[in-house]
């Protein structure tokens, strides 16, 4: 099987290096991509523009800090979309504010992580993240469109 | 005499003052200053001169209390909106410095694990200096915004019980009480009015502080509290090692400590978060204790209401 495809959105390319570093060296060999800002991430999803001929991502890892516009912005493009929808999407913030948390699932986030701040607890909380996602859960095909 | 806004010698005296016949709800104010010697003598000490010297010039003494008061809530607003706006900031500001905080202490400690022992021996001694450095400063923090939070927790005060709360907390507490071999003695605690969780944070803080300042023979910790009229005294008694009575409202501010960390870790917020929950509901806090002879913190609670003896 061809292994599977990590699309982390987030603007702070030292957590971006966190994430591929927690998950470098797991069973899965995810391959991790990752994009800055909200809008590009839109069209990577939607595969518009220059992304017209990328694979569509198994899993988002999400942040709601994002320049310019927010991460919700990023997950109600995506889980507004009847054909990206499927696509699990997991915040991963830094905010532990009560709000952020309602308002992410509240627009269909799988689930919401907070960023560890701890070193160890930060590689486990992704390494677990993968290892539900890729490791346990069903997912749907992908459907090409 | 509650026209005097202002009356310390060698200070200036304000007066506001109103027209005898003037219009009641709209009363002409003047505001006079007097340094002091142009008044017929001290008046705190001569009341009735000043009265006499009023009288002669046709001003009564009386009605401009309403103005004084008038001032008087204005200065309590802008004390409660400065107090807010202080919240306010403190909540952001550690909201702010989280992230880049995070940002130093997971790369710290992602060179400690990657570089250890492959530099040289001050280099792993630098890191962990680093490493923790960023922890401590991330618990300051947390702790900084659980004191900023604490009046804007949403919750309902509501009747607690406190014998339920203090067996949460003791189960809570279970490890440390086992490894330090201590016993807590308490009996039937009375109910309160308040918040279950900020409760809980009080009893959890002063048996906490019990248990780590302990002396060497294992802790005996006693807690008892009474219902007395409107409010509940509450006492949490420990054989620890005392502290000395110089300390005795200093260890109540925040970040105060009487140790260093070597000695006995923490920030210094434990009773600084004490003090204001149990202000927050009028009540005080202190401690009697002398070095050696063991710590007895008291602090009162709003009583709840009693029920009715026939139901």
């Amino acid at each position: 099987m061809s292994p599977r495809e990590i699309l982390v959105v987030d603007d702070n390319p030292a957590d971006v290096a966190l994430v591929r570093e927690s998950l470098a060296e797991t069973a899965h060999q995810s391959r991790v991509h990752s994009i800055a800002d909200a809008g590009e991430a839109i069209n990577y999803l939607r595969r518009e523009g220059k992304y017209r001929n990328n694979v569509r991502p198994d899993l988002v890892i999400l942040d709601l800090n994002l320049v310019q516009r927010d991460g919700h912005t990023v997950l109600l493009a995506l889980k507004g979309r009847a054909n990206l929808r499927q696509i699990p999407v997991v915040v991963f913030s830094s905010s532990a504010a009560a709000s952020d948390v309602a308002r992410c699932y509240g627009l269909g986030a799988n689930c919401y992580v907070r960023k560890p701040a701890d070193l160890k607890r930060f590689f486990a909380a992704v390494r677990a993240v993968e290892e539900f996602w890729f490791g346990y859960v069903c997912l749907p095909d992908k459907e090409e469109g | 005499m509650a026209m005097i806004e202002l009356c310390k010698p060698g200070q200036q005296l304000r007066l506001l003052l109103i027209e005898e016949n003037g219009d009641e709800q709209d009363p002409t104010v003047w505001e006079m200053d007097y340094d002091g010697k142009s008044l017929p003598g001290d008046p705190r000490r001569a009341p009735a001169k000043l009265h006499d010297w009023l009288n002669e010039r046709n001003i009564c003494p009386c009605a401009p209390r309403r103005n004084a008061e008038s001032q008087l809530a204005k200065k309590v607003e802008e004390l409660a909106r400065s107090n807010r706006e202080l919240e306010q900031f403190a909540h952001v500001a550690s909201h702010d410095l989280r992230e880049p905080l995070r940002m130093v202490a997971t790369y710290t400690q992602l060179l400690a694990e990657r570089y250890r022992g492959k530099l040289d021996l001050h280099a792993d001694q630098y890191i962990d200096y680093a490493v923790d450095g960023a922890l401590r400063m991330q618990t300051l923090i947390e702790d900084l915004l659980s004191l900023s939070c604490l009046g804007r927790t949403g919750e309902r005060r509501r009747t607690v019980e406190c014998d339920l709360v203090l067996e949460e907390v003791l189960r809570d507490l279970s490890l440390a009480m086992k490894e330090s071999g201590a016993v807590v003695h308490y009996k039937s605690l009375p109910s309160v009015v308040g918040v279950r969780s900020q409760l809980a944070q009080v009893f959890r803080n002063l048996i906490g502080n019990a248990l780590k300042f302990r002396s060497d023979p294992p802790p005996v910790i006693q807690v008892t509290g009474e219902r007395a009229g409107n409010e509940c005294l509450f006492q949490v008694s420990d054989n620890g090692i005392g502290i000395a009575p110089e300390h005795h409202q200093r260890i109540f501010a925040v970040f105060q400590r009487l140790h260093t960390r070597a000695e006995y870790p923490g920030n210094g917020i434990g009773l600084a978060l004490c003090k204001k929950i149990v202000e927050q509901y009028g009540g005080r806090i202190w401690v009697e204790s002398r070095p050696g002879a063991g710590s007895s913190f008291k602090f009162t609670f709003p009583a709840a209401e009693l029920e009715p003896a026939d139901a």
